[in-house]
């Protein structure tokens, strides 16, 4: 009975887990198919979203709802920036400076918010006190909103790519943007949108894992490098594959850990990264790049 | 001396304002026209008070502030010590040769003295500090054969056959000693879970705390290992449970991984008492934690209740400085004053006789404990176990080892 609660308990956390990670690589899946490039400040969208946060719930002591539409408005401001600072200017460039240019933005980030906040950590309480006790299980609270809301966003993402004019003019940008832009796609706004709904994306994610890993300037680098193993896992710019990939790392290293060894947590999502790339090198959902072209 | 190498003995005399003439101020000050190399060689700038607060508060051009100071007299005529002279000494060397004034230092100082690796602070502007922040290993330390005061924990520091080096902090291997000491002796708890970082802070000190242990025949019931930012201690906080231990030793080096494990700790049941490294009383873990860390216990080298030197201290501290004392100005205070005491004794200022001096130093009272210092020099040999007690570092009482 005893082995089956702790089971539960960690079968509950790597699905908490794994969701943050799923909702990171959420945002990287976004960007790839709009853009065709990887963004490395992926993560720091959530370290940018959780600071947000503080600044206005900790620090301008404003109600928690408030802040938390703040922090997202904030975000959605700061992906037009991105958009506009990083990556519009070497958009004719190839992928390479672009995703330099992220890993630039990245590190300007990091550097900006240390400078403001400080180093030291930042607490942010969970959105529901407490938790939900079965026998010795215990779910804390902060982690079933994430699965909520990891729930709802999934829903919202596959209906906005498969089932919107939004949508499906995002594919077409993504898929050939000269193409795109003789149809009478906007591209450049279609672009913008993404980044706007990317970085807020990132904010949401650094909004609900702030409570559970604390704010930090290095919370968003940890998450975004199993998020992006996730997108890769899942199959590179593949919606469903960011979320099945997301869980999968977050449950296969909770298990690995408990069953095997603590310190080598972070090996398995490599491990299983390496093994899918040997095996199955376009992921859970990718197409095979013969069947591409 | 720096000046002759330099073959500037003429300009000794030369005004400083030549040597900055975009930093005068329009109007100049008083007697700043007067301030010759000379003068700011042998501290005589004419300032009456230390120059160096206010050029940090001025902004990033320190040279420029130090010029817009007007000097209280004469230059030459008062002696102060002032670190803003030593400052734009600096300044003018690196103007005048167009070098860095650690770069220019290596082959007319340190390569002749055999030191071969040096680090100097520098200002924001790209200036060498000059009267601080010059950086040496240990090495060059012991070929200087100046006493030095450390405040590094790591063991092996004073395990280098350096007898110029002494540290005014207990070393790493007491935390693990006292941890031990307090669980086996004071809470006589035996079921002990041991859980560390897998880094070298942490690994070190689960393997001190083990040998401790060990000391006293008792064997951990858990040894566990983690990386540093682990984002779930689920599998850890089990293993706890699962081995029925009764008292948890950490070494935890990151506030947050601390802070993420006390809340699964706690969340998750367990209620085993808990003796941390001095980690789990950081303001940040405290912070980050909050309640899941009450009632835990953790060692602390400096606490303001600990004895009757620590509470003299700490109200002049707050007095003086309007904040709370730490165990970085604490053993700094120490430091100054061991030396202090050491010079008093001695006939002469021969580093060999200042040596002598602390080495001769029998049961000192410091703000940080009771001072020994053995051949080796390592000065203390005990930790203060704190509690927190609510939000609040409580003291619990001090642990002294013989050696």
């Amino acid at each position: 009975m005893e082995a089956l609660a702790n089971n539960f308990q960690v079968l509950f956390q790597g699905l908490a887990l794994g969701s943050i990670y799923a909702l990171v690589a959420l945002g990287f899946v976004l960007i790839i198919r709009a853009t065709n490039v990887v963004n490395f400040a992926q993560g720091d969208f959530a370290m940018l979203g959780a600071y947000m946060m503080v600044a206005c719930l900790v620090g301008a002591g404003l109600p928690y709802w408030l802040s938390f539409l703040l922090a997202l408005i904030g975000m959605g401001v700061f992906g037009i920036l991105f958009n506009y600072g990083v990556y519009y200017p070497l958009r004719h460039r190839g992928f390479l400076p672009v995703i330099i240019s992220t890993l630039g933005a990245s590190i300007f980030l990091q550097n900006t918010v240390l400078a403001i906040f400080g180093a030291q950590p930042k607490r942010l309480d969970n959105v529901i006190q407490g938790g939900v006790q079965i026998g010795s299980v215990f779910l804390d609270s902060q982690y079933l909103v994430i699965l909520a809301v990891t729930m709802v966003m999934v829903a919202f993402q596959y209906f906005l790519f498969e089932h919107t004019l939004v949508g499906k003019k995002l594919q077409a940008t993504s898929q050939d943007k000269d193409m795109a832009r003789l149809l009478g796609i906007p591209v450049a706004l279609m672009i913008a949108i993404t980044f706007i709904y990317s970085a807020a994306l990132g904010g949401l994610a650094g909004v609900l894992v702030g409570p559970v890993l604390f704010v930090s300037i290095g919370m968003g680098s940890i998450i975004a490098l199993k998020a992006f193993a996730a997108t890769i896992i899942g199959g590179f710019g593949d919606v469903k594959g960011a979320i099945v990939g997301g869980i999968f790392i977050g449950v296969i290293e909770s298990f690995a850990a408990y069953y095997i060894s603590v310190p080598y947590k972070d090996a398995y999502a490599f491990m299983m990264l390496f093994l899918v790339l040997v095996f199955r090198p376009q992921g859970f959902f990718g197409e095979r790049v013969s069947e591409k072209a | 001396m720096l000046f002759s190498m330099m073959g500037l003995v003429a300009k000794s005399s030369s005004s400083i304002i030549s040597f900055f003439p975009d930093k005068v101020p329009a109007e100049i000050p008083p007697y700043v026209a007067d301030m010759k190399v000379r003068h700011l060689l042998a501290m005589a700038s004419g300032h009456a008070k230390e120059t160096g607060p206010a050029l940090f508060a001025g902004g990033h051009d320190l040279v420029r502030t130090f010029l817009s100071i007007p000097p209280d007299q004469e230059p030459g005529t008062l002696f102060c010590y002032n670190q803003g002279c030593t400052y734009t000494l600096s300044a003018i060397i690196t103007k005048l040769t167009g070098q860095r004034l650690v770069d220019y230092l290596g082959p007319r100082l340190f390569d002749p003295l055999g030191i071969d690796q040096t680090y100097w602070t520098q200002a924001d502007e790209g200036i060498d500090l000059g009267f601080t922040g010059l950086h040496v290993t240990t090495e060059t330390i012991a070929k200087l054969g100046i006493p030095t005061m450390i405040g590094g924990t790591d063991p092996s520091l004073t395990r280098v056959n350096n007898r110029w080096l002494f540290r005014c902090r207990p070393n790493d291997l007491y935390s693990s000693r006292v941890i031990a000491d307090f669980g086996v002796n004071s809470l006589k708890l035996k079921k002990w879970a041991v859980v560390h970082s897998t880094d070298a802070f942490g690994s070190g000190g689960s393997k001190a705390l083990t040998d401790a242990l060990m000391a006293y025949s008792v064997e951990p019931v858990l040894v566990q290992g983690y990386t540093n930012n682990s984002q779930d201690f689920t599998p850890v906080v089990l293993a706890i449970k699962k081995s029925g231990a009764d008292i948890i030793g950490t070494y935890m080096t990151n506030s947050q991984d601390l802070g993420i494990f006390a809340k699964q700790l706690r969340q998750l049941g367990v209620n085993a008492t808990w003796v941390g490294s001095a980690s789990i009383v950081t303001d940040t873990a405290m912070k980050l934690a909050g309640e899941a860390l009450y009632g835990t216990y953790g060692v602390a080298d400096f606490n303001p209740d600990a004895n009757d030197e620590a509470k003299a201290f700490s109200k002049m501290y707050r007095t003086k400085y309007k904040l709370e004392p730490d165990v970085y100005s604490s053993w700094a205070f120490d430091a100054m004053n061991v030396i202090a005491t050491a010079l008093n004794g001695a006939k002469d200022t021969k580093p060999e006789n200042i040596r002598n001096g602390i080495v001769g130093l029998k049961n000192w009272k410091g703000v940080e404990g009771i001072y020994n210092f053995d051949e080796a020099g390592d000065g203390l040999r005990g930790y203060n176990i704190v509690k927190n007690d609510n939000g609040k570092v409580a003291f619990v009482k001090h642990i002294n080892f013989e050696k």
